[in-house]
């Protein structure tokens, strides 16, 4: 497989948290507005990315029997250099997504990657498919924080957006209406992929009827 | 038993080198991380206390050890200095003293030439709410502006809350903790 189709399968293919369904824990809880899911999904993906090509680099050193251990080791190092870059630089982000920085350790999805991909690829692919897979996750995290920010308190970015009468669903800020929008969202991406899986058969159909 | 020696070495190895480069990286973000929560936390006190000044008195702080606290441990005093064209006019630093329920932290700011008041803010506190914790309100605070340092401040001076006598003591205790602080330390904190 080239590096390009490495990286791109994570926008789709195995968008987090969708398709893998992993790392639902930050998801839920930090994307009640637009900007903390940007903030969770790029620091996830700057951990993936790096975890993913160092953990790649050291796949034949690391005897088997220890290797999540050396997973972790490897994954918190980077975690810990993301808070701390972060509590210097950006402390206001830092202070609203507080504790899921320091979880991003035992959030599945860098763990994931290590075991089912860079433990048995090259440095490059594991780079590529841990920078696609964590932005995909970033834009997935964007995306709900926007549709709860907007419909849960009428802003995008902490601007006004909606008309001045509207009354904001403050349910979709909590945790219940967290799991609703995921739960909607999981659906409409269910939808499109039903429908393009069945155009493809009928195309191969048709393809085979010419023939 | 070569086998065991591998993976004790390898994961040992991985971890130390993890370690260095954890201890690299925290020297290299402490100052940030410093400079951060002290401009996060304290900065809109000292801005409610301090104004006219054209430098920024939290990049510009001067800090330094007054004596020890109960354990024994060094305590140092942070001040946040006013400057115009260079020159200290006036300075902000955090005080306390006893209220109902516990201490009072106040940021004070005095102006060093004319031993004024220019403000004071109360950052922390434990007062009961609706009584005590109207310390907090503008109400209480903004009578201290102005007021003369060179000798001890009394309730009287001031617009004192009814119903939170020791509330407001422990605000005014604070302000005179703060006038022996400066009268003390006032070579350092101005230069």
């Amino acid at each position: 497989m080239s590096l390009m189709k490495e990286f791109t399968k994570g926008f789709w293919e195995l968008l987090p948290p969708f398709r893998l369904v992993l790392g639902l824990c930050p998801t839920l809880a930090v994307t009640t507005s637009a900007e903390n899911g940007l903030g969770m999904g790029l620091a996830t993906a700057f951990v993936l990315a790096c975890s993913n090509m160092l953990i790649s680099a050291l796949r034949k050193i690391i005897p088997s029997k220890v290797r999540i251990a050396a997973f972790i080791v490897v994954v918190a190092t980077f975690v810990v250099v993301v808070e701390l870059t972060m509590q210097a630089y950006f402390y206001a982000l830092y202070v609203k997504l507080g504790i899921f920085i320091p979880l991003i350790v035992v959030n599945c999805i860098p763990l994931g990657r290590a075991e089912a991909f860079a433990s048995s690829n090259g440095v490059l692919a594991s780079g590529a498919d841990g920078l696609g897979i964590g932005l995909g996750f970033a834009i997935s995290l964007f995306s709900l924080g926007t549709i709860r920010e907007i419909f849960g308190a009428g802003t995008f970015w902490g601007v006004h957006v909606m008309w001045s009468g509207y009354e904001p669903m403050a349910f979709l800020l909590k945790a219940p209406g967290a799991f609703v929008c995921l739960g909607l969202m999981l659906a409409a991406i269910n939808l499109i992929s039903a429908r393009q899986a069945k155009r493809k058969l009928e195309a191969a159909r048709l393809a085979a009827a010419q023939a | 038993m070569k086998e065991i020696a591998k993976l004790v070495v390898v994961l040992a190895l991985i971890c130390g080198i993890s370690g260095f480069v954890l201890a690299y990286v925290k020297d290299l973000t402490a100052e940030p991380i410093e400079y951060a929560k002290i401009k996060n936390v304290k900065e809109p006190a000292v801005r409610s206390v301090l104004s006219g000044y054209d430098n920024d008195p939290i990049k510009d702080r001067i800090s330094f050890p007054v004596g020890n606290d109960k354990y024994g441990r060094p305590v140092s005093l942070v001040v946040f200095p006013a400057k115009k064209a260079g020159k200290t006019f006036a300075v902000a630093f955090e005080s306390s003293g006893v209220g109902y329920k516990g201490p009072i932290g106040v940021m004070v700011g005095v102006d060093v030439d004319s031993n004024k008041l220019t403000g004071i803010s109360v950052i922390s506190h434990s007062e009961t709410p609706g009584l005590g914790a109207r310390i907090l309100e503008p109400g209480f605070t903004e009578p201290f502006r102005g007021q003369d340092l060179s000798k001890d401040l009394t309730k009287d001076n001031i617009q004192a809350l009814s119903g939170a006598t020791l509330s407001t003591n422990g605000v005014v205790a604070a302000v005179n903790n703060a006038r022996t602080m400066l009268a003390q330390h006032r070579d350092k904190m101005v230069n």
